[in-house]
């Protein structure tokens, strides 16, 4: 089991570019955005590539791995970050990187299972994975990382400014994508590509916006293509319990399609 | 059950809302269970005259089925007893003079919050969306159209913005229903993915109000109702936001 995590993970790993790439000058928030996938396909564009073509789509696309440290990061965050990465040294734990786009990441996957992606590539020019789609420090700041040996997944995030619900607190809904993206991606760990079919999610306390909070997922039990997962949400000293949630995911069957 | 997270707030709480008076259990009565009617509510929320700019209205990048279905409900707000409600750029705009009682109020009020529905401003690119509530039926109907940058799986909506597009509504329900504030539970069954750029239309309905916890249900799908998107459960705690005393 430990052999095909650590291959899992490399797959993942694969389509990543150099680490460290320079971020995009941070933009004025109120302005409209560019396009940004289409200026750095642009960018990227080797000669001889064929545009829009979509299997040489993910290599047009700088990967530019967003888990990692920026300056919109707290000194919490980056202190856990170097915890967890001095961990990694050993092999024990891994980073996982994370786009802008879920298609850099399992482009043969997302081809079987969604054979019609390819009518869409208008779309893809414009589409960002959800807790991507934030310049820096407003949304989602996070990175995650796996545990092989334990098989858990731990998630570093800080709410920013953008995901207010009650004011000074972080939005439920924001919440509750961070609980489905760290524990989706436990599930594609553990048996590949997976997508969610339910989650319970229980508040206890409220997150203040921007603080840094700790999430820690594993899988339960598995029965077939069902996976069962669970996490909670913790403060940094673990002292604090703000969410627990358990959750089912399904690993999709290549042979039927999902619309 | 009540978490111990909440527990000194709601007795806090009870404190501000009947000083000197006895512990009282909150009434079932779902129009005046905490103190303030949801005509009340309504109006102080809607804020009839205000430069505030209104994000639930119509835009270019409204797909066809949104702006039918928007324009039946507008007529059904002459009609029926609907009532459209606006949507500012954050949560402090909607309470403005009210402020979250002792011990929960933030020590910092940055401007630059957003409200994370309202996150991506673009039209078009994030969540486009108008809530239609109905104060004596106690329902919603949120028209939800997800932009590009919720995508999950390719083309369509990340499981999260929809769980966040439900737990918005059913925070809105819930406070104008009866001062519900804070979420203190979540469940969620996703049946079908939405293609992003198309119309999910959620219904959401309160089932009780007991022991200040406000219970809801809610169902997301196709405008013709013939595809479940997911259906879910809501639980938000009653807290009454107190007048702030110096402006």
């Amino acid at each position: 089991m430990l052999r095909s995590c650590v291959s899992r993970l490399r797959m993942l790993a694969v389509l990543g570019g150099p680490p460290g790439v320079a971020p995009l000058p941070a933009k004025d928030p109120w302005s409209p955005r560019v396009n940004p996938g289409a200026g750095r396909r642009e960018r990227a564009a080797k000669p001889g590539c064929v545009s829009g073509d979509p299997r040489s789509f993910s290599s047009e696309v700088i990967h530019m791995d967003l888990s990692l440290p920026n300056p919109s990061w707290s000194e919490d965050m980056r202190l856990l970050f170097d915890q967890f990465m001095k961990k990694s040294e050993d092999g024990s734990w891994k980073h996982l990187p994370s786009y802008k786009s879920k298609f850099t990441q399992r482009t043969e996957d997302i081809k079987i299972y969604f054979p019609d992606a390819k009518l869409m590539k208008e779309k893809l020019s414009q589409a960002q994975l959800f807790p991507r789609s934030f310049e820096e420090g407003l949304g989602f700041e996070y990175a995650m990382f796996h545990n092989c040996v334990e098989d858990r997944t731990v998630c570093i995030f800080q709410g920013g400014p953008y995901l207010q619900g009650v004011p000074g607190f972080l939005h439920g809904g924001a919440i509750a994508t961070m609980i489905d993206a760290t524990l989706g991606m436990c599930a594609i760990v553990a048996i590949g590509f997976a997508m969610t079919a339910s989650l319970n999610i229980s508040f206890k306390r409220p997150i203040p916006l921007g603080s840094v909070v700790v999430i820690n997922s594993q899988v339960d039990k598995v029965e077939g293509r069902k996976l069962f997962l669970s996490c909670n949400i913790r403060s940094v000293d673990e002292k604090t319990v703000y969410s627990e949630a358990t959750s089912l995911f399904v690993k999709l069957d290549p042979k039927t399609r999902l619309t | 059950m009540i978490r111990r997270g909440f527990q000194a707030v709601i007795r806090l709480g009870h404190h501000r809302v009947l000083p000197g008076a006895p512990h009282i259990l909150p009434r079932l009565n779902r129009t005046s269970a905490f103190g303030s009617s949801t005509d009340s509510l309504v109006s102080r929320f809607c804020l009839e005259k205000t430069d505030l700019k209104d994000y639930a209205l119509p835009n270019a990048s409204w797909c066809p089925d949104m702006l039918n279905l928007y324009q039946e409900f507008l007529e059904k707000t002459k009609t029926d007893g609907w009532i459209k409600l606006p949507s500012f750029k954050s949560n402090r705009d909607h309470i403005q003079g009210l402020k979250l009682p002792f011990g929960l109020a933030a020590t910092s009020d940055k401007s630059d919050w957003r409200i994370f529905t309202r996150c991506l401003q673009v039209e078009g690119q994030g969540y486009e969306y108008v809530i239609f509530f109905h104060p004596s039926k106690k329902k919603s109907i949120c028209l939800f159209q997800p932009g590009p940058y919720l995508e999950g799986a390719p083309g369509f909506a990340h499981g999260g913005s929809l769980a966040a597009m439900m737990d918005e509504t059913f925070s809105k329900t819930a406070y104008l229903a009866g001062e519900g504030l804070f979420t203190l539970s979540l469940n969620i069954r996703f049946k079908n993915l939405i293609p992003v750029g198309s119309l999910a239309v959620l219904n959401v309905d309160v089932e009780k109000i007991e022991d200040q916890k406000l219970y809801m249900s809610c169902i997301a799908q196709s405008r013709d109702q013939q595809r479940v998107y997911a259906k879910s459960s809501g639980v938000f705690l009653q807290l009454q936001l107190e007048e702030e005393l110096s402006q």
